[in-house]
């Protein structure tokens, strides 16, 4: 099976820090897959979407999505990929359809395009009865899932997450879950970080675990358990391979 | 084109929905430039066409002060109070009244004061009448010192104030002693038998007079300047920067929100998105500058202020806005740019305007400041900005004559707006 995305031996240091935020991690994800991209606070999941999806540039090694090279093909990969960032990145003066159709505009979509995929995905995360509403007004999840919408509406291949559901109720989180599974079960790749390892035990076909921006294990959940000495949950596994240690 | 119209529609749905915002952009300065032309109006009229209540104390009686009085009762200036309650005015009251500091000016002329002038002029015929051979002679006395028409001054009377009255009360005094040494020739030539003498003396003052004549180099009529002429469009150019402060929060807040993130996270549309929003405000701006306009045109002779002039080629004054537009966006924007905060951008944002205006003559013209300064106000948008609109409001000019200013202020801009995107690549953005 192809891979959506290659790591290989990414090293990225910022200014003024001590340690490295990835030292020479590498990691495939294959196409069609959901994977999950787990490490403690600092372990460089965040580093590691950034380089993807090209606001960050590695200082060693490479980084591909579909064959295109994530510093050189920026503008190609990001016609392919929806990014959905932790922060809630809407205008929060604007509805969720004034939201989604400047988004789409920017990518160059029709407004008819727009409304067909907006209406078809608010309706499909609980949202058409609140798209006229001000995304300031929404609650978290609401936020949540409008963020997600946002990142889809130019329909790409390869969708990464970044905690798309922290902060959110059981409800909300449900709800998005059950859309990435129905998003995935269209053929579509899908990388997501989380601290909830129950979440990725749930929808991941693999998880992939980092910690201090070194890959340590992959695998799928049940594998991993299966394979780890004493080890009932994901969560078990999770703290074997990075420690008990609290992280900044 | 396409991502900056969408920019441009979504720029006006949050425009419209922020009434604090159209408050600050259009209300405000329509204030501050109401306010400031009432204020300044005074200032502007330079003491020339105002009326002043100037309290006289005549000590004299004769010729002397009444030709003072006399000159300062045809002048535009001086509604002149020699008398209070039906009697004469004294020092001590004028004294008095000035110290409370309801007038500003105060004469004293002398007991003797006609007298020591008809002496000097006796003195001076005297000596004339001996050189031409005229043979008569008429009575002096010994020139007395001392003998001085005092002013007194409220202390917050301007020095051009008390300059312009010191001019126009030694012109009536000179008129006085030239009249008095006229008649006293006249007297003398009479004795000789010649009786047209007098009319003759009297043309000395209808020879050659003084005219002001205002023209530019095209010929045509230059409006004067005057409260209104400076105040409208300097505190409406003030007024147009000012927008820096919204617009560097605004891109500060977009940033803080994640909502630029989504921008940066969308292929080619940074530079589009922020042409669309320079455009937007670029708009903003030169709406606001009509609007300052109209309430020039129309409101300020309302509060008796003489209405605003457009010049010769007022639709000139689009161009002018939208370059002076231009260069206050994309200032705002690159203070956004740079700044990581608003507690950074804000106070920078509007402490720079107040230092650019004062460099480019809004608070003063620029031709009161010194060489040093003159130079110093070229590096002001602001100043390039006034000097524009001046040209085409004041000097008749049309967009030729104000081509400069604007490839100025557009190249500010243009500089700035490079500057920005350069800086905004430079800074790392994350998903986080």
């Amino acid at each position: 099976m192809p891979f959506a995305i290659e790591i290989n031996k990414l090293h990225k240091q910022y200014k003024g820090s001590w340690s490295p935020a990835l030292d020479g991690l590498s990691l495939n994800v294959k196409e069609n897959h959901v994977v999950g991209l787990l490490g403690p606070n600092g372990a460089g999941k965040t580093t590691c979407i950034n380089i993807l999806c090209g606001l960050v540039e590695p200082g060693e090694g490479q980084a591909t999505i579909f064959g295109k090279d994530c510093v050189k093909d920026t503008l190609a990969i990001r016609r392919m990929t929806g990014v959905v960032p932790q922060q809630i990145a809407l205008f929060y003066n604007l509805t969720a359809w004034e939201n989604f159709y400047y988004t789409g505009r920017l990518y160059g979509l029709a407004d008819k395009t727009i409304k067909e995929k907006g209406q078809n995905l608010l309706e499909r995360l609980g949202l058409d009865k609140h798209a006229d509403k001000r995304v300031g007004r929404y609650s978290g999840g609401m936020k949540r899932r409008a963020n997600i919408i946002a990142s889809l509406l130019h329909e790409p291949q390869l969708l990464i997450l970044d905690e798309p559901t922290a902060g959110v109720d059981v409800q909300s989180r449900a709800m998005i879950l059950n859309f990435l599974k129905e998003y995935h079960s269209k053929g579509n790749t899908i990388l997501y970080t989380s601290h909830l390892m129950e979440e990725a035990e749930q929808i991941c076909d693999e998880v992939v675990i980092i910690d201090e921006g070194k890959f340590v294990i992959s695998g799928s959940p049940k594998e991993l358990v299966a394979n780890t000495a004493d080890c009932k949950r994901l969560e078990d596994v999770f703290l074997h391979y990075t420690g008990h240690s609290v992280r900044d | 084109m396409k991502k900056t119209l969408a920019t441009i529609i979504k720029e006006w749905i949050l425009f419209k929905r922020d009434i604090a915002g159209l408050m600050l952009l259009f209300i405000m300065p329509a204030i501050l430039i109401v306010v400031m032309a009432l204020v300044q109006d005074a200032p502007f009229k330079d003491y020339q066409e105002m009326r002043f209540d100037l309290l006289l104390a005549d000590n004299d009686g004769g010729s002397l002060a009444q030709e003072i009085k006399e000159g300062l009762r045809h002048s535009k200036n001086f509604h002149v109070i020699d008398s209070i309650d039906g009697h004469s005015l004294s020092d001590r009251e004028l004294k008095a009244l000035l110290l409370t500091g309801k007038y500003k000016v105060g004469i004293e002329i002398p007991k003797g004061a006609t007298a020591e002038v008809a002496n000097s002029a006796n003195t001076i015929a005297n000596n004339l009448s001996k050189k031409l051979g005229l043979g008569g002679s008429l009575p002096v006395r010994e020139h007395r010192a001392n003998m001085y028409i005092r002013m007194y001054f409220d202390p917050v009377a301007k020095p051009t104030f008390r300059t312009s009255l010191n001019f126009a009360l030694d012109k009536y005094i000179t008129y006085a002693c030239s009249n008095e040494l006229i008649k006293r020739v006249s007297k003398l030539s009479k004795l000789e038998g010649d009786s047209s003498a007098d009319e003759d003396f009297g043309k000395v003052f209808e020879g050659v007079g003084l005219k002001e004549e205002a023209l530019n180099d095209k010929g045509s009529y230059t409006k004067y300047m005057n409260s209104v002429q400076h105040n409208v469009p300097a505190w409406a150019i003030f007024g147009i920067f000012f927008i820096v402060v919204p617009i560097g929060g605004h891109i500060i807040r977009e940033r803080e929100e994640g909502s630029a993130l989504r921008i940066e996270l969308i292929p080619n549309a940074h530079i589009s998105v922020a042409f669309g929003k320079i455009m937007f405000y670029t708009m903003v701006c030169t709406l606001q500058f009509i609007v300052m306009c109209c309430i020039g045109i129309w409101v300020m002779p309302l509060l008796n202020l003489p209405p605003l002039y457009l010049g010769a080629h007022p639709a000139a004054l689009l161009p002018m806005a939208f370059a002076i537009g231009f260069a206050a966006t994309s200032y705002g924007y690159f203070v956004g740019t740079i700044f990581k905060t608003t507690n950074q951008a804000l106070p920078f944002g509007a402490i720079s305007i107040v230092i650019f205006s004062a460099m480019g003559g809004i608070w003063v013209p620029i031709e009161l400041l010194s060489p040093a300064m003159q130079k110093i106000a070229m590096l002001s948008p602001m100043h390039w900005a006034l000097d524009g609109v001046h040209e085409l409001i004041l000097r008749n000019g049309n967009l030729q004559d104000i081509l400069q200013n604007i490839i100025f202020l557009l190249c500010f801009g243009l500089c700035l707006w490079l500057v920005s995107i350069y800086k905004y690549n430079k800074r790392g953005h994350s998903v986080q």
